[in-house]
């Protein structure tokens, strides 16, 4: 079987469409959809089209469960036990097995939802955070950049199911939640377990995470405001290790993301209006 | 003789065919049963994309004025596309409800950017099941999450859902009375304007 297996490689049938990030941040659309107002991004029942946008960021969490699961399995293969102990690959395996359990679940959830698999199309830019050769890099990547996101993005659709009352949709998250700060942990662990004697290293493995962490701030998908559609759970990442300083930091840098994405839309837009006084 | 109107002609954002789009609108018309004379106006608004999806339906003067987020028409696998087969199925409710707006039977109810989200999600439940049976691919489960979540995820909004859905005959007053039973008549009126997509 291949080792390091790049994200185009990834296996799926005829019902998965993927897309290119680029297809977005490219589509005419984007800036003049930024200057106007769509209502508050964050996740409510009174928000224009709640339903259509929950059962699309379900979808979203279904195909981002795939490539979670897909991202741990490739960890416990690899990898020698050199460079990954067996016990990292024992806590992946325990991980694959919570994966494919939350595939299930968001399969029923977007079933409950009136959604189906491969109605929307799937990103693999979450894999790809999957894919760095060095372990401690990927497990930064994977275990607390990529599921510090799951932390944020189950207890947002937790908290939408409180509000809108249904009980289903809050105990799935819940109990989902509950998983993602154990894989959180679990990363938390072996990072400072790996680089023990080599700083230089740890270092290198926060860096690469913060990276991964910019790319899923994205466009100001996540922070701490209404316009941002995931809010930073900063109670359930405390309990999954991450220090205050840490989630300050990470709250800064989604509001940078935010500022850029709303700056990047303005210039689109002062573009447009340039070239439509031109032509 | 009906006319119908598309805007914009052409699309300048996405490359969506005006002539199709008013093929689906005749489709529609026809399914609803909208009479002949009763000139349709459609407003497409391209700047919209998926998931911001919405639409409304309303009788001006007569006219049937429909407005519709571009959002709506594109193909979910395929950004940017039109999807002929969502377009039927939101024109085809969209119509439907327009039908019902040349009734007495809603001659009383406010323009939809008025309608309170309750009201919406039991009038909608009601189109989309007509729309169903006259074989339109509606998916009910979609309109059951769309019911429930401004009806609440109970027995009584469930037994309510079922009633709309298979009715072949509902009044303003009945949606009323629906969403007095469940509760969203309590909720009252949004804090986020119900047509605010709607606005530039």
């Amino acid at each position: 079987m291949k080792k390091m297996l790049p994200e185009s490689e990834l296996a799926r049938d005829e019902r998965f469409v993927r897309t290119n990030i680029e297809d977005r941040i490219f589509d005419p659309r984007g800036p003049r959809i930024a200057q106007r107002d769509t209502g508050p991004a964050r996740m409510g029942v009174d928000r224009p089209a709640a339903g259509e946008r929950s059962r699309s960021l379900m979808h979203g969490i279904f195909v981002g469960e795939i490539q979670a699961l897909e991202g741990a399995g490739r960890t416990c293969y690899d990898f020698d036990d050199e460079a990954a102990p067996f016990q990292l690959k024992l806590d992946m395996a325990r991980q694959c097995w919570d994966e494919s359990r939350h595939c299930e679940i968001s399969v029923k959830l977007g079933d409950h939802m009136g959604t189906e698999i491969g109605e929307y199309t799937e990103s693999t830019f979450l894999f790809a955070a999957a894919c760095n050769p060095d372990p401690v890099l990927r497990l930064c990547g994977v275990n607390r950049a990529l599921e510090g996101l799951a932390i944020d993005v189950f207890n947002s659709m937790k908290n939408f199911g409180n509000e809108s009352g249904d009980p289903i949709l809050e105990f799935c998250e819940d109990w989902m939640l509950a998983d993602e700060v154990t894989h959180v942990k679990m990363g938390s662990d072996w990072l400072r377990r790996l680089t023990a004697t080599d700083p230089e290293r740890r270092e290198r493995a926060l860096e690469f995470q913060r990276t991964v962490d910019a790319i899923f701030n994205l466009g100001g998908f996540r922070g701490e405001d209404d316009e941002n559609p995931i809010q930073l759970a900063r109670d359930f990442r405390r309990l999954a290790g991450f220090t205050d300083d840490e989630n300050d930091s990470l709250a800064a840098l989604a509001r940078e993301s935010t500022e850029q994405a709303r700056e990047m839309a303005e210039a689109a837009t002062a573009a447009l209006q340039t070239s439509a006084q031109g032509s | 003789m009906t006319a119908i109107t598309v805007t914009p002609n052409p699309f300048t954002l996405v490359p969506y065919d005006v002539a199709e789009i008013i093929s689906l609108l005749e489709e529609a018309a026809a399914l609803a049963g909208i009479p002949s004379g009763v000139d349709i106006a459609l407003t497409v608004d391209e700047e919209l994309f998926a998931p911001l999806t919405g639409h409304m339906s309303d009788v001006v003067d007569g006219r049937v004025v429909l407005w519709i987020s571009g959002g709506n028409f594109e193909d979910n696998k395929r950004p940017c596309r039109f999807s002929a087969a969502q377009a039927r199925v939101d024109l085809s409710v969209m119509m439907l409800r327009a039908k019902d707006r040349l009734s007495e039977d809603f001659a009383a109810a406010p323009l939809d950017a008025q309608l309170l989200r309750g009201e919406r999600a039991a009038w909608d439940t009601y189109a989309a099941g007509r729309a169903r049976r006259r074989g339109i691919d509606v998916r009910r489960p979609r309109q059951l999450y769309d019911f429930r979540l401004q009806h609440g995820f109970t027995n009584v909004a469930d037994a309510a859902f079922e009633r709309c859905w298979q009715a072949e005959r509902v009044t303003w007053q009945g949606i009323r009375e629906i969403c007095k039973e469940t509760g969203a008549a309590d909720r009252g009126p949004s804090k986020v304007p119900v047509d605010l997509l709607r606005r530039k």
